[in-house]
């Protein structure tokens, strides 16, 4: 009994000598991004397992009104609430609803590649996806016939780089598709597609970290596609990201007004060299369960 | 003598009302773990590692610690605990494993940073960093 009552002495002793915690050698390049998102973009990020995100993103009306709308303050905005939590690592999954065409989504998140600290993967690769919802009452403004009529898709690969503490790049190429889409009768009667079904897009868009909490961030989208008519203009748009603990805040000047990407991708009539520019911003309130 | 003796109370009673309106905030112990508290720091304090621990300090500690670790950050006033001012010499006799613990674990006020910091790695750069605030 006298030895046993030893041995467990011994056992606590030993147990409370200094150790040495084992530091794994091979680890990935954090912060390429500050948050999900980059103004119009998802970024290749995905947060760590357990964490919940709250994204609000809004975006005005255009600056072109002047002072008679405030700078397009005054004018209808587009407003969009996202959802979205990482069960297991490298997977985030999100639910969304936004104002315009009374749109709900799903999405999904997965980082396939992460750069790492010792420069054997020199990049970043996530896969971004979306399947949209268009739940308005079917009337004469709308299109649906059927249920799936009022389905869009986007697919994304994002692949990005962190070059050093302050500057990372992504580049995404993009491809989305419309179930239904609206026509126009020609001369002859016959119904004419304006757009495509299919379309395809690249983005470019990059940080440039001025100090721990505050970067500048620009995003350019081009679609690729060629409609038969009305084919989407580009996006340029850059602004400021400011980071805490908790929170991501993005404040920008852009083209895009809509808040799904397909939507921008295929209809952004917004051009740039008419400085049809408008003002937005991204919230994103992040939690770790 | 009257008036004297009521001078003397009116200053015994200024004075004991200075006292009454003074607190003085005693550090709650925060009693660590014999075993984390002997925990060894398996990262060097070099530029990689300080540069590391001084983006995670600006992102999660200075709006409650401050700049500088004087507990005068811009949360500070609305904690129920006031932080510690961490440049003070009896702050920093904490060994490198007490720190690393209530980082990690957090306590009242302060939020436990091992999900928000995942890598152990970055949570001892951070108690690197740390040990740059001493005066």
């Amino acid at each position: 009994m006298a030895q046993d009552t030893t041995a467990k002495k011994a056992a606590v002793s030993a147990d409370t000598t200094a150790a040495v915690p084992v530091i794994k050698k091979k680890s990935y390049v954090k912060d390429t991004f500050d948050g999900n998102l980059l103004i119009d973009d998802q970024t290749v990020m995905v947060p760590i397992k357990g964490t919940f995100a709250f994204e609000i993103q809004h975006r005005f009306g255009t600056v072109k009104n002047g002072f008679s709308d405030a700078f397009g303050l005054f004018a209808g905005a587009n407003m969009k609430l996202n959802f979205s939590y990482v069960p297991v690592s490298n997977l985030q999954i999100g639910l969304g609803a936004s104002n315009e065409n009374m749109q709900v989504d799903g999405n999904v998140k997965f980082a396939i590649i992460k750069q790492t600290k010792d420069g054997l993967m020199p990049v970043s690769v996530t896969y971004y996806g979306n399947s949209i919802m268009d739940t308005r009452k079917k009337d004469n403004t709308t299109l649906f016939v059927n249920t799936s009529d009022r389905f869009s898709f986007y697919n994304e690969i994002i692949i990005a780089r962190k070059f050093s503490e302050n500057v990372s790049l992504q580049i995404s190429p993009s491809y989305s598709h419309f179930n239904n889409l609206q026509g126009y009768l020609d001369a002859e009667g016959n119904v004419k597609p304006i757009w495509n079904n299919d379309n395809f897009a690249i983005a470019l868009g990059g940080k440039f970290k001025v100090s721990d909490g505050m970067s500048l961030i620009a995003n350019y989208d081009q679609p690729v596609t060629q409609n038969p008519a009305q084919n989407p203009h580009p996006n340029i748009s850059f602004g400021i990201e400011m980071r805490t603990s908790g929170h991501d805040f993005q404040i920008f000047i852009g083209n895009y007004g809509s808040l799904s990407p397909q939507n921008n991708t295929f209809f952004n009539q917004n051009d740039y060299k008419k400085g049809e520019f408008l003002i937005g911003f991204n919230i994103s309130r992040l939690w770790n369960f | 003598m009257k008036k004297k003796l009521s001078f003397i109370g009116s200053l015994f009673a200024v004075c004991m009302m200075s006292f009454a309106f003074t607190t003085i905030q005693q550090a709650k112990p925060w009693p660590v773990p014999a075993k984390d508290a002997k925990m060894a720091n398996p990262v060097k304090s070099n530029a990689a590692s300080l540069s590391a621990g001084k983006s995670l300090w600006n992102l999660h500690c200075a709006s409650c610690h401050g700049k500088k670790g004087l507990g005068d950050g811009s949360k500070a006033a609305q904690l129920k605990t006031t932080p510690q001012d961490m440049t003070m010499a009896s702050f920093q006799s904490q060994s490198d494993g007490s720190l690393y613990y209530k980082i990690a674990e957090g306590r009242d006020d302060m939020p436990s940073f091992k999900k928000k910091i995942p890598d152990a790695e970055d949570i001892w750069s951070l108690v690197n960093y740390v040990r740059t605030l001493k005066k």
